[in-house]
């Protein structure tokens, strides 16, 4: 090996349009595919090719983070030398403040490079759901002898402006850089992989720093400067599967993918684990009665009811009478008898009374307090949420955190709102 | 726990438990679709507060070995204490398989006594149960015994199968009788000995054989201070083909009496990473305990699948404990069947066919059908139930479509297949 590789990963964001699911955790913390976080693929994807120093930068709402990487035990990062180390914002040193932007993020932990020998920086997003093998990355980056490397992918039409979108000559090289376009002439986004040139990104963030009109943005500022000026960013095409859950509508497809005979990754694959922390859980019981289809359920399941196109997560119960329909049920989560639950995303420790039904009837409605994210029919339930007994919730419905039966009136109608108590923050 | 160490019999080769065994210890056997036995014993001692744990093998013991590794899952990974692999081993003046129980613990005494501990706690590997050997440790101490027994009561019936333990109304053991037809008591020995360090020391100076024979029974004999720890719980010895299939079948019982849900006292075992179960159209699930990492698209009725177990469109798995990574093809049937790890089952064969056959030779089996790892048969063949397919069976030792009811199919050795 000529040098050690080192990677930050950019866990910081706020993921606003997950509305409570990411209300009291940070986006890379919210769980997906029936077991997993959202950063457990660029943590995987990172130790599996051979990346085993890692800083994860934290800021909005990291307790839930901190405590899923703790030492890193699940991805063989608890090491003497190297591992992960979280970064979080912190006083004392005399530029202290909290991350204006990612580029800032990482300015500001330059000096955790200084003691490591590392030729190249790897910048990663933790917001991402796919599997890449950076190795490749490196091989790109060093064939063209780029001073900075952009992981890019074809995105739909419709949705380039909600990416940075790069415009690149025959060589690969970047010519054209814009964040979020309302049209644009390429449809290669950026995945927010960057590989820099160690001294590179040095001077790089330097400079940004001292411009006061900067953002202090990778996507905003730094790069689309780089690429004016004609220095050598050059962008990889990545052809697989990557996957920005960025809204609910595609945090709830995006799951209900991996129930398909040809899911978007193989989950099974020994050459490529996807390792997280899992808690030690039983088999799944499926009792006398049930049926299950379609559905991914993960150890510590007890099922006596119907579960059907749905992910249900650890230690969810499902009892005799109980349907799961077209739904997404987070961690240790309960069913009450005959309650119904159909095309809802349900945090954890919910609890749901006998009889309650969680989406019915139309979704026309879209919600009321969060209309541009809660439309399309589906209902959230926050972590914690006591559902009382025989209730009924409409579509586009949306129940916060840790309410109880006092914060319930009576049936809720589509597109209507629960408040549980205030968050303390 | 005050100062006590545990010493796990692990070495033990299980006969009975046929190809199950054959390359790995008992201890080591798969069990409730995701564990190993030995996970029980090894829950019982992190959960009751025990960090020191020495595991006495012998048999094929690397399976064991790898399952174990540092300890961690049972955070018996330790700086001080901590998990102690105790193997045979040569020196210059002594050359040494364990010749029985107690000579294994003796052959390793310099090891135990250099952690000092008040007490030994010995353990049998090869148990299913759920106990906190703190209870034990308040008997002992209370009658400051010099050895203190755990007992459970049994059915007359398997008196047999055990060590009966005739006590007096204080609870102090008169007699132990191994195996007896007829019993005057309801108390089996569990193979659970709780003894005062110095007098374990001493009484294996003279190098005994057996832990029962040359050890407990001597100190009854000369009058020590044994005594019984009434334990009434559920504790199933999983020595036997039919034994350990009812003990995995009891888990899919509606109230089980082993708990493998209780948050407060989970079964730590080694985890590998795999994803959730696939359930696919078209499947029908009943009855079953199905561990992540398998995707079941067939029909699974009252078995137990382990991680990574694949049961294909049409196929049938009733009645069966089926281990990591094998996979049922299309239209195949396991019905009252064991299938060991990576077993590839082709399409439409079935293993457990027809009639059980009847009669003495067979008898062990109780009607079930063994096959052993690594075993491929090919599509279409039927295998009559009580039969045993050793481990490693390939296409070429499958000479006819139907294998007839009580037919052994040995083990390949992997040695003198030439690659």
């Amino acid at each position: 090996m000529t040098s050690s590789r080192y990677a930050f990963i950019l866990a910081g964001g706020v993921g606003s349009r997950l509305c409570l699911l990411s209300e009291r955790r940070a986006k890379p913390a919210v769980p997906f595919g029936g077991k997993y976080r959202i950063i457990d693929f660029t943590l995987s994807n990172c130790v599996n090719s051979g990346i085993y120093d890692i800083g994860v930068l934290t800021q909005y709402r990291p307790t839930s983070l901190n405590q899923h990487i703790g030492t890193g035990r699940p991805w063989d990062l608890d090491r003497s030398r190297g591992g992960v180390q979280i970064l979080q914002p912190s006083l004392g040193s005399v530029e202290s403040d909290w991350y204006q932007g990612t580029g800032d993020a990482i300015y500001r932990n330059l000096m955790h490079l200084r003691r490591r020998r590392t030729e190249q920086v790897l910048v990663l997003s933790g917001d991402h759901v796919y599997e890449m093998d950076y190795n490749v990355l490196y091989a790109f980056h060093y064939a063209k002898q780029a001073a900075v490397t952009v992981a890019v992918t074809e995105v739909p039409e419709e949705s380039i402006s909600s990416f940075g979108i790069i415009e690149t000559d025959r060589a690969g090289r970047v010519v054209g850089f814009e964040e979020k376009p309302r049209q644009a002439r390429s449809r290669l986004a950026s995945m927010g992989v960057y590989l820099f040139d160690h001294p590179s990104l040095h001077r790089w963030l330097m400079e940004d720093a001292a411009c006061t009109d900067s953002k202090h943005d990778f996507g905003k500022d730094v790069l689309p400067r780089l690429v004016a000026r004609g220095e050598s960013v050059y962008a990889y095409r990545f052809q697989h599967y990557w996957q920005d859950v960025g809204t609910l509508d595609s945090y709830y497809q995006a799951n209900r993918a991996f129930l398909s005979d040809q899911p978007p990754l193989d989950l099974n694959n020994p050459d490529w684990v996807i390792h997280t922390q899992s808690a030690d859980r039983p088999p799944v019981r499926i009792e006398h009665g049930a049926h299950a289809e379609r559905s991914l359920i993960a150890n510590g399941c007890r099922v006596a009811g119907r579960v059907t196109r749905s992910v249900l997560f650890p230690g969810v119960t499902v009892p005799r009478g109980a349907v799961v329909r077209d739904s997404i049920v987070m961690h240790d989560t309960v069913v009450g008898r005959d309650a119904v639950v159909d095309q809802a995303i349900v945090d954890k420790q919910v609890e749901i009374g006998d009889g309650a039904v969680v989406g019915s009837g139309e979704g026309s409605t879209a919600n009321r307090s969060c209309p541009d994210h809660l439309m399309s029919g589906l209902t959230l339930v926050g972590k914690g949420a006591q559902i009382p007994e025989g209730i009924t919730i409409g579509r586009n419905a949306r129940i916060g955190a840790f309410v109880t039966e006092v914060d319930f009136t009576g049936d809720v109608p589509s597109g209507g709102v629960v408040d549980g108590p205030e968050s303390m923050h | 726990m005050a100062h006590a160490l545990a010493l796990v019999l692990s070495g033990g080769g299980g006969e009975r438990l046929s190809v199950l065994t054959s390359e790995r210890a008992v201890s080591a056997v798969p069990f409730g679709g995701k564990y190993r036995i030995i996970d029980f014993v090894l829950s019982n001692c992190c959960h009751s507060g025990i960090d020191q744990v020495g595991v006495l093998t012998q048999h094929a013991p690397t399976s064991l070995h790898d399952h174990i590794g540092a300890g961690r899952p049972w955070d018996l990974d330790r700086r001080a204490g901590g998990v102690l692999i105790l193997q045979p081993y040569l020196t210059r003046s002594h050359a040494g398989w364990y010749r029985g129980t107690a000579d294994a613990i003796a052959q390793n005494w310099d090891a135990i006594e250099e952690r000092r501990p008040a007490r030994v706690l010995v353990l049998s590997g090869d148990h299913v149960y759920r106990m906190d050997y703190r209870a034990l440790l308040r008997t002992h101490e209370q009658r400051s015994a010099a050895l203190t027994l755990a007992v459970a009561r049994v059915p007359p019936e398997d008196s047999r199968r055990f060590g009966m333990a005739r006590l007096d109304r204080d609870g102090r053991v008169l007699s132990l009788v191994e195996k007896p037809e007829r019993a005057d008591t309801p108390f089996a020995s569990m193979g659970i000995y709780l003894f005062e360090f110095e007098v374990l020391g001493e009484i294996l100076r003279p190098r005994p054989v057996d832990l029962v024979m040359d050890v407990v029974r001597p100190m009854l004999e000369s009058g020590e201070r044994v005594y019984a720890h009434e334990f009434s719980g559920y504790w199933e010895d999983v020595g036997t083909v039919g034994s350990y299939y009812r003990s995995n079948r009891e888990l899919l019982s509606p109230q089980p009496g082993m708990v493998l849900h209780d948050v407060r006292w989970p079964i730590l075992t080694r985890d590998e990473e795999r994803p959730p179960v696939l359930v696919t159209e078209g499947a029908m699930i009943e009855d079953s305990l199905v561990a992540n990492g398998c995707r079941v698209s067939g029909t699974v009725r009252r078995s137990v699948l382990f991680p990574g177990v694949r049961v294909e469109r049409g196929a049938e798995v009733v009645d069966s404990v089926v281990m990591a990574d094998t996979v049922i093809g299309p239209e195949a049937r396991a019905d009252r069947a064991i299938l060991d790890k990576y077993v590839r089952v082709g399409e439409g064969a079935v293993v457990g066919h027809g009639e059980t056959p009847r009669g003495g030779e067979w008898a062990w089996l109780e009607g079930l059908t063994l096959v052993g790892k690594d075993v491929e048969i090919p599509a279409g063949v039927r295998i009559g139930r009580a039969s045993v397919v050793g481990i490693g069976a390939g296409p070429h030792d499958f000479a006819a479509v139907e294998l007839a009811a009580g037919t052994l199919l040995p083990s390949r050795s992997w040695l003198t297949d030439v690659p």
